[in-house]
């Protein structure tokens, strides 16, 4: 979705572009972050109504900036695409202990378990699609993904080796806007309406510094229309969205397992109206000698298929549709640092058809 | 018969000879030794395993009230290695994607990475929160350097 005005992100993207040599010139002597995660992506499908706009941009940038001075800390993510370009993280912390942040700003939910740990860096995900559940709020997404208030992140030692992480925030939730949620948009235009969200995740580390975890999610959030269509789709002006799952992501040698399930109540005005889905994925990988990564999802959901709130993200005339259940096979190859190639193919089920893909992507990182 | 017994007899004695040369090997100092460094002036006097892998994975390690910093000796392919494998005990694609994945969810720093070994123990010397690792050889003489601990030796 095209930002108005962009003359603003536009010369923010310009101004971190500029500062990309200092910053890297910096990292040689000190410890501060400029990356910038790139992708290109080709798609083909069978059965699709729009096949090459759905997903994300055939070629997008996520330029990530962090900063750090005593306990302060700054974090930005800028999401730039020939369709967008969004600040779509942005948060001050204080460290007031080792591991216990308090940030202030805009910051993704911590109750996606996708989201959480890739952000908008596609290179450091395996797979090239993200589940549908997890998809952002301008992919019609389900779930609202950015707060715009606190956040507090803490890690704990338990025992010798093992942690326990818990996250939470609290601040403005999106408001619903054409099909889709809007969040708190930090460089443009806010209509309002932004009412209450909440979100945590507990997660049990088996290693402290390590890469496993196994946790629970929620996530609350009060959401508000004045959008006539959904008025009369809905029957109501408000919708509270409680959300509790749990997930896994575990390595054990050269297998990892990545699961979320999500159990999603949409509680409205009139309560006889109320309707609840659950949508859960699964993804394997196995690395494979020569940099090679296989990896298999299966994607699949109970109940979306009827709900009446589900079917009000499926963009009838345009570009995204609701999948309820998807099956991927892929490859990937890190043919060199930070450079990596990947081939996926799928076969998804949305409210409307079933179609075939194949996607292709390079992804990598500068520097 | 005869053959057999000359037979047994060179086996024993190549036996011999490599279990003289195991001995060698075994019993001979160690040549290389890769060790854990602050400035002779840093409060710190020991780190144990778990603080020094947070330390070099981007995370928050507190010593007597002092916030340290991870300097990188890549000054040469060998020491390199040796840190990954016996500090960080990952390769080095995994050690990259880590250190970027904890930068893109917490905004941990990366550490600073030093091709030069001379220019890393001056700012390892001029920074009290300063740790690194050099080989025993290059910091032993050197009074300014406070060695911690063997991190690994051949």
């Amino acid at each position: 979705m095209l930002k108005k005005p962009l003359r603003a992100p536009l010369a923010f993207a310009f101004l971190c572009l500029c500062a990309a040599p200092a910053a890297w010139a910096q990292h040689q002597h000190g410890s501060d972050v400029f990356e910038v995660f790139y992708a290109v992506e080709a798609m083909a499908g069978s059965g699709q109504s729009h096949p090459s706009e759905d997903d994300d941009t055939y070629v997008n940038a996520d330029i990530l900036f962090a900063a750090s001075t005593h306990q302060f800390r700054v974090l930005g993510e800028l999401f730039v695409s020939p369709e967008e370009a969004d600040l779509e993280r942005m948060q001050f912390g204080y460290e007031f202990v080792p591991d216990t942040v308090l940030w202030v700003g805009r910051f993704h939910m911590p109750a996606s378990a996708w989201n959480s740990e890739h952000h908008h860096g596609r290179y450091l995900q395996t797979s090239i699609t993200r589940p549908f559940i997890e998809r952002w709020e301008d992919e019609h997404g389900l779930i609202p993904q950015h707060i715009t208030g606190a956040l507090l992140e803490t890690r704990q030692s338990l025992g010798a080796a093992s942690a326990l992480q818990f996250a939470g925030g609290v601040g403005a939730s999106s408001s619903w806007g054409d099909h889709q949620y809007e969040p708190v948009d930090l460089i443009g235009e806010n209509p309002g309406r932004h009412r209450t969200s909440l979100s945590a995740r507990l997660a049990y580390l088996p290693e402290y510094e390590g890469t496993s975890s196994a946790g629970f999610l929620f996530a609350h959030d009060q959401l508000y229309t004045t959008n006539p269509q959904l008025l009369n789709a809905l029957n109501s002006a408000h919708v509270v969205l409680t959300l509790s799952g749990a997930y896994i992501d575990w390595t054990v040698n050269k297998w990892r397992v990545m699961g979320a399930g999500y159990y999603v109540n949409v509680a409205l005005d009139q309560t006889a109206r109320n309707e609840s889905f659950i949508s859960a994925y699964l993804q394997v990988e196995r690395l494979l000698p020569h940099e090679l990564t296989v990896f298999s999802r299966v994607e699949d959901s109970a109940r979306m298929q009827e709900s009446r709130y589900v079917a009000l993200f499926d963009d009838h005339d345009g570009d995204i549709d609701v999948a309820l259940r998807r099956q991927a096979l892929g490859l990937r190859w890190d043919f060199v640092r930070r450079q990596a190639f990947t081939v996926e193919l799928s076969h998804v089920a949305t409210l409307g058809f079933r179609s075939n893909e194949v996607r292709l992507q390079w992804s990598g990182v500068i520097p | 018969m005869e053959r057999c017994y000359s037979v047994r007899r060179a086996a024993a004695n190549l036996l011999s000879a490599l279990l003289l040369l195991a001995g060698v090997a075994f019993s001979a100092p160690p040549t290389e030794r890769l060790v854990l460094i602050v400035s002779a002036e840093s409060k710190v006097e020991q780190l144990d395993s778990l603080e020094v892998r947070k330390l070099f994975l981007g995370m928050t390690v507190e010593h007597n009230g002092t916030r340290l910093s991870a300097l990188l000796n890549e000054s040469d392919p060998v020491i390199k290695e040796v840190f990954l494998q016996n500090v960080v005990a990952m390769t080095e694609t995994t050690y990259d994607r880590r250190l970027l994945q904890l930068a893109l969810q917490h905004g941990a720093l990366l550490p600073a990475v030093y091709t030069d070994n001379t220019r890393l123990l001056a700012a390892v010397v001029a920074d009290p929160a300063a740790v690194s690792f050099a080989w025993y050889r290059d910091v032993a003489q050197d009074k300014k350097i406070k060695i911690l601990r063997v991190l690994w030796h051949d």
